[in-house]
């Protein structure tokens, strides 16, 4: 009796045993499952092929499949040969063909959560929510495609947080071909790299924030432009040159904003951008933009601006490599007073092969030189050195630790500091 | 003396896992050998592309054949060869810097949606002649009647100089 109940036991704990054993596999388990069936879905498919080209070549002998469309490749296969292939695809269950569905609308998103400590007078030091974006997609037709981009900011306002929502981007744009499509809508500006490479997706950068010239908020670059822009490729050969030309209301009574609502003055900025992503040369893109408008504001003199800007970048990450340039034009009308404002920013990242290639240290240098007397931009002088590495957490989300050294103006102190960030796609 | 028997047998040892690792070698070889061809439906305007213009089609940067047919990128899902080939040669990326890249494509509103992901090849070969504009990447023994192959550098699947092995 005891040996029978010692038995039973035995089986029990056996019994368990299988059935730990059928709990689910850990994730690297199911990859090598979903390899092998995978591998076995193809072993199958090739057997399938294999035994209807015996059953289609059993009266005559016949060339193997991969000679036979072959020549179908080089030359066009001969009506009759058309419809036996016609013939053999009406064999099969043809898949489901995608029926295109529009509007097709996809949604992602971005966000981030900082924390930042500096010793600047004035500051405190805490964390902060930074951004919360949607972005989205939609073709309406094969050649028609809807565009979006919000977000939402916290701001403290009143002694009570609200978040600020704002339209990004929002452009509807219909594609002839690849040399020419149009939009409508609003955009970033296409005078600068980095405004248009990584619009509000702080994961998509390398470091925690974007270059002071372009910083949202900021004036020294107008990072959005509402109205129409013609965009596409310039048969090139291997030069791989792009255009985009663009007209549109251009800053607003606040320099820093669009205007969205409408123009503040009859006369319309325009920008124009030519780069190069030369095929030989994979990662390279080289261009240069313009910028000009009307600048008119109750604070400043009536004024004409003209922008230009050149970017020379290397988008592989081993090693990555961005550098831009800016001169800010500035010619008051009434006295024709002249004023050049120049900015430069130059990055260098390194992704390392280790470490399943998750760490990428970077640094930056800033550097932004604004006149004295200029009438907008007076007070955006800046001399700045980042350090930092990025952390791959997973595929979608990565931390970003950053050094800063900081100065703005000549009788102003240098100031540091230490910013953390966590950015994540979704 | 009694030394000898010992090292010949660990002679023999070492010469047959010496063999068993080549066989298994050629094995690998074999199975990794076969070329990986660039097919596209019937109507596609094309019959030979240089390396860079297939880059320049997968990566979204070339979006029609011409203005009344857009490309269709089909691409096989994680794992399979092909996938391996195309992301080493053609995009020369990982698999995160290619889920990142078309993250960015579509967030830069260059590309409305992203390569369809297809599971087998007979799913690939019968999307390819179905869907026009369509353009793949098949292991060139699976290739079937009713798609084109298309040259690559002048070149065939099989021939030498061959780029997409």
């Amino acid at each position: 009796m005891r040996k029978l109940l010692l038995a039973v036991l035995w089986i029990a704990f056996l019994g368990g045993g299988t059935a730990l054993g059928q709990t689910p596999s850990p994730p690297a388990g199911q990859a090598e499952l979903v390899t092998a069936l995978l591998e076995r879905i193809d072993r199958l498919e090739r057997r399938v092929n294999d035994l209807e080209n015996k059953l289609a070549c059993a009266p005559e002998p016949c060339a193997t499949n991969a000679k036979l469309v072959t020549a179908s490749a080089v030359d066009p296969p001969a009506p009759a040969a058309k419809n036996a292939t016609m013939q053999e695809h009406q064999d099969h269950p043809m898949p489901a063909v995608e029926q295109s569905t529009y509007p097709s609308m996809q949604i992602r998103g971005f966000g981030d959560v900082d924390f930042f400590a500096t010793d600047q007078k004035g500051t405190t030091s805490g964390f902060d929510l930074g951004q919360f974006v949607l972005h989205i997609a939609s073709p309406l037709s094969k050649k028609v495609t809807y565009f979006g981009e919000v977000s939402f900011t916290a701001q403290n306002v009143a002694q009570s947080t609200v978040y600020a929502l704002q339209v990004e981007r929002t452009l509807i744009r219909y594609d002839y071909d690849d040399f020419f499509k149009i939009s409508f809508g609003k955009y970033h500006t296409p005078v600068n790299y980095w405004n248009t490479e990584f619009h509000h997706g702080l994961w998509l950068q390398t470091t925690i924030a974007r270059p002071e010239m372009v910083k949202f908020g900021g004036t020294f670059i107008p990072v959005h432009f509402v109205g129409l822009l013609g965009e596409g490729e310039i048969p090139s050969g291997g030069v791989g040159l792009n255009y985009q030309v663009g007209m549109g209301n251009g800053r607003g009574e606040n320099i820093a904003t669009a205007g969205d609502a409408g123009d503040i003055n009859n006369n319309r900025a325009w920008v124009v951008n030519l780069f190069s992503r030369p095929q030989h040369i994979y990662g390279l893109q080289m261009g240069g933009s313009f910028y000009g408008d009307e600048i008119t504001t109750p604070t400043a003199p009536r004024m004409k601006e003209l922008i230009s800007a050149v970017h020379f970048v290397w988008t592989r990450e081993t090693p990555e490599f961005l550098s831009e340039f800016a001169n800010v034009h500035h010619r008051v009308l009434d006295t024709g007073q002249v004023f050049n404002s120049l900015a430069y920013y130059i990055q260098v990242a390194y992704r390392l092969p280790w470490l399943e290639k998750k760490w990428k240290p970077y640094y930056r240098f800033e550097y932004i030189h604004a006149p004295k007397g200029e009438p907008v931009l007076h007070g955006t002088n800046l001399v700045e050195s980042t350090a930092g590495v990025r952390y791959d957490i997973t595929e979608f989300a990565a931390f970003k630790t950053e050094y800063r050294s900081t100065k703005r103006a000549t009788n102003e102190p240098r100031f540091n500091g230490v910013f953390l960030q966590t950015c994540f796609t979704f | 003396m009694s030394a000898s028997p010992i090292r010949r047998a660990a002679g023999f040892l070492a010469a047959v896992c010496l063999a068993l690792v080549a066989l298994q070698s050629l094995d690998a070889q074999g199975q990794h050998d076969s070329s990986v061809a660039v097919v596209v439906h019937p109507d596609v305007p094309v019959t030979n592309l240089t390396l860079q213009e297939v880059r320049s089609v997968f990566l979204g940067d070339r979006q029609y054949w011409n203005s009344k047919l857009p490309v269709v990128l089909l691409i096989r899902a994680p794992v399979a060869h092909e996938r391996d080939v195309v992301l080493r040669v053609i995009y020369e990326m990982s698999e995160v810097q290619f889920k990142r890249y078309w993250i960015a494509k579509i967030f830069r509103a260059e590309s409305a949606t992203p390569p369809k992901i297809v599971y087998s090849n007979d799913i690939t070969n019968e999307l390819t002649a179905a869907i026009p504009g369509a353009i793949a990447f098949l292991d060139s023994q699976d290739v079937r009647p009713g798609i084109k192959v298309v040259r690559v550098d002048g070149h065939l699947p099989g021939e030498p100089g061959y780029p997409l092995k």
